[in-house]
């Protein structure tokens, strides 16, 4: 944003560069016109010359500016030339006239000029404000935004560079800079002393250099320039500060300007409250989120729990040798055993996860795998449960940097779903390929199940979320798919789902790619 | 298939693990298929025990009451190189690699199968039985041979090009064939001791390796030869047929 003149619009040389261009040029119409076409009087043509420097240097350029012009005339076109001394009664009167008539208009048009940038001044206070009353309104947390309002505020002053620090624990941290680097030491310090009512805000000038610690030890600098503190406060509280910096210290900023620092500073204030009473709400909706966490779990491990357990004891007790059992009935009693412990083992293991995802409490080990070595040992673990559903493996592709317990973890549940909700004599597929793109394997798995509805498609990672497919009485916790997700996110992929072309759900998790070293300092 | 006779019959297995349940469980197995053994629920009573009778295998739980089952796994170390099996938790990943590190031989994931146990405990025992093969003749699994001596490796008689890592990664392997090699074990018997390698290195050598000995092998007989254990290491496959052949 372009910097605008202050509003005092004192700019001297501007006016006297205007005064001996228009000046001599207001005296050679003059003479053209006196000498040449013969008019007697032509002397208002300096008051062009007066009007066009009252407009860029103010009225007292414009007073200045008309008693050179009377003065001028009187000299030059006055009998006898070249002498100060009038003889005649009308020149008298013409250059009293022009002196008059001169420091009447140039005021006039100096006042009005004034009055017009003392309007620009105004509109461009109320958009700074506007602009940051906006970002401040519309952001979702106050800190992003504060850049864009040091902006605004550099923008619309004539400090050279702004910034802002947000004090939290009784350290000033800096927040949003227009500059880089370590804020200035500047020779002159100056805080805002801001009084209730309507007072104006003044400077209060300070000697101590209370300044913004950005960092620690900074090495002597040259001081220079001015630096300006205005304290974002809240009350009594102090929650911040907003600091400019001007190289040249020629005044301090004006009323104006103070206007605006003082109100932005008013505003980041009520923001900051906001945000933390948002943030105290956040906190209570979580607590409230939380316990109803614990009781979906509790309700979807008492049936999921008791179901398989209930299984078991029954198993188990077929097995005594008083039952009576043959040795084939005693063989699926044992299977059946081993099948309710593997579900079990995975839903303890899921809901284990789910915790430590919830407590961002998982660390992924890195390394370099095929895909092929993962999902092969997925694949076997579940092999003995396909049970006539058909298994299609099509796996291409760069290898991927993952922790691989979480991506088989997560191939493991994805394989238990399609298991799951695909009827005998489905088709489960398993492909990979690399996505050219950005650098992730793409490994897709997908049934020919019942598949999800389309508008579901987003809410199926989500914790306790079921698929109203019917038909199984044993559904799963919802638990599943959550910890997917999780677990790839915290290996560093992502995981979306669609409908598969088989008919069902497609899952696809993106891993990213190894980047392997390629000198392997291996003789040959 | 194999002419090797059964290393399991009478081999004295102390089993360390301080669930009751479980400790009975796997006592009453082992038991039954002819093992001799000996249970402790501490480390301190099993350190006790294993000085006591020096048994053929350990049979180690990581969570153990008293000691860090990593002191337990570096205290047999220090005197001997009895085969040590450990029986790690889910969640226990780092767990295990450290105990793998330290000179565990091999793994299972609780709950486990007693069949997997077993053949772990198979693996363990067989090299142990006397002196690690040497490597001076030629080393076999199924249509591959290594020629030691010739530094050469043929599959179905045709001659596998491959670097010096390469070939001493898989000379490596198939003198452990069944066993558990962890990428920190190969990278000191391949790169030397003194070498800090990255783990990516193995990864790199292993996969290059797989994919020439792929490319000779186009039925994919060989394919499941190298197994990787994820997050752990590799293993060679056991039930492939490798013998040791002494040169002529």
């Amino acid at each position: 944003m372009r910097q605008w003149p202050r509003l005092s619009g004192r700019v001297p040389w501007r006016g006297l560069a205007v005064a001996l261009l228009t000046l001599p040029g207001a005296t050679l119409i003059i003479a053209l016109l006196e000498n040449n076409v013969g008019l007697p009087n032509a002397s208002a043509a300096y008051l062009v010359a007066v009007v066009a420097v009252a407009l860029v240097s103010g009225p007292i350029g414009a007073a200045v500016a008309a008693v050179l012009a009377a003065l001028l005339y009187d000299f030059l076109f006055t009998e006898p030339y070249f002498t100060l001394t009038i003889s005649d009664p009308d020149d008298w009167l013409n250059v009293i006239l022009l002196l008059f008539v001169g420091v009447v208009v140039g005021q006039l048009a100096a006042r009005q000029r004034l009055r017009a940038e003392q309007a620009i001044v105004r509109e461009r206070e109320a958009r700074a404000l506007f602009q940051i009353s906006r970002s401040l309104a519309t952001r979702s947390s106050t800190a992003p935004v504060l850049a864009d309002i040091a902006q605004v505020l550099a923008a619309n002053t004539h400090l050279d560079r702004v910034w802002l620090t947000l004090t939290a624990d009784g350290r000033d941290r800096s927040v949003a800079d227009t500059g880089s680097g370590l804020p200035p030491d500047a020779r002159f310090h100056s805080v805002l002393r801001r009084t209730p009512g309507d007072a104006p805000a003044e400077w209060l000038r300070v000697h101590d250099t209370t300044r913004a610690q950005t960092g620690s030890e900074s090495p002597p600098r040259e001081a220079r320039g001015a630096m300006y503190k205005v304290r974002i406060e809240v009350g009594d509280r102090s929650l911040g500060s907003i600091w400019g910096w001007r190289e040249r210290r020629d005044d301090d900023p004006d009323r104006t300007e103070r206007r605006l620092l003082a109100a932005a500073a008013d505003q980041i204030g009520q923001a900051l409250t906001q945000d933390a009473l948002a943030t105290q709400a956040q906190a209570a909706e979580v607590a409230r989120q939380s316990d109803a966490l614990k009781s979906s779990l509790l309700q979807a491990v008492s049936h999921d729990l008791r179901t398989p357990l209930a299984t078991i004891r029954t198993a188990a007790g077929t097995l005594r040798p008083e039952s009576g059992l043959a040795s084939e009935e005693r063989k699926e009693s044992a299977e059946a055993i081993e099948r309710e412990v593997e579900y079990l083992d995975r839903l303890v293991t899921n809901l284990l996860d789910l915790g430590r995802i919830e407590a961002g409490a998982l660390r992924p080990e890195l390394d370099a795998f095929d895909l092929e070595d993962l999902v092969d040992r997925s694949v076997a673990r579940l092999r003995s449960r396909l049970e006539g559903r058909l298994l299609a493996l099509d796996l291409e592709g760069s290898p991927v940097l993952v922790d691989p317990v979480f991506v088989d973890e997560a191939i493991g549940n994805l394989l238990d779903n399609s298991i799951r909700y695909a009827p005998p004599a489905a088709t489960i597929r398993l492909t990979s390929q690399d996505l050219p793109e950005d650098g992730y394997v793409r490994l897709t798995i997908e049934d020919s199940g019942p598949g999800v509805a389309e508008a579901d498609l987003d809410r199926i990672f989500e914790k306790f979320y079921r698929g109203a497919a019917g038909g199984s009485t044993r559904v799963g916790t919802g638990v599943g798919l959550a910890v997917v997700r999780g677990l790839v996110e915290a290996t560093g992929g992502r995981v979306t789902a669609r409908r598969s072309d088989l008919g069902g759900l497609a899952v696809d998790l993106d891993l990213p790619r190894a980047r392997l070293p390629t000198e392997l300092a291996d003789p040959t | 298939m194999r002419s090797r006779r059964p290393a399991t019959a009478g081999a004295r297995v102390l089993v360390v693990e301080d669930d009751d349940e479980t400790r009975t469980v796997l006592v009453r197995e082992l038991t039954t298929r002819g093992y001799l053994v000996e249970e402790t629920a501490t480390g301190r009573a099993a350190l006790e025990r294993w000085e006591a009778h020096r048994p053929d295998v350990v049979l180690l739980d990581l969570g153990l009451p008293d000691l860090d089952g990593l002191q337990v796994i570096r205290r047999i170390r220090r005197d001997a190189l009895t085969p040590i099996v450990i029986l790690s938790g889910r969640f226990a990943e780092q767990e295990k690699v450290a105990a793998l590190d330290a000179g565990a031989d091999d793994y299972v994931t609780k709950p486990f199968g007693v069949d997997e146990l077993n053949a772990r405990l198979r693996v363990a025992l067989r090299h142990a039985a006397g002196p690690e093969a040497v490597g001076e003749g030629e080393l076999r699994a199924g249509p591959l041979v290594l020629d030691v001596p010739r530094h050469q490796v043929r599959v179905d008689g045709v001659h596998v090009d491959l670097t010096p890592r390469e070939f001493e990664i898989l000379r490596v392997m198939l003198m452990n064939q069944g066993r558990l090699m962890t990428k920190g074990r190969l990278l000191r018997a391949v790169w030397g001791e003194a070498y800090q390698a990255e783990h990516s290195y193995v990864y790199v050598h292993v996969s290059q390796l797989r994919r020439k000995l792929a490319a000779a092998d186009p039925e994919g007989r060989l394919r499941g030869l190298i197994v990787t254990e994820p997050g752990v290491g590799y293993r060679v496959a056991e039930d492939m047929e490798t013998e040791t052949l002494d040169k002529p």
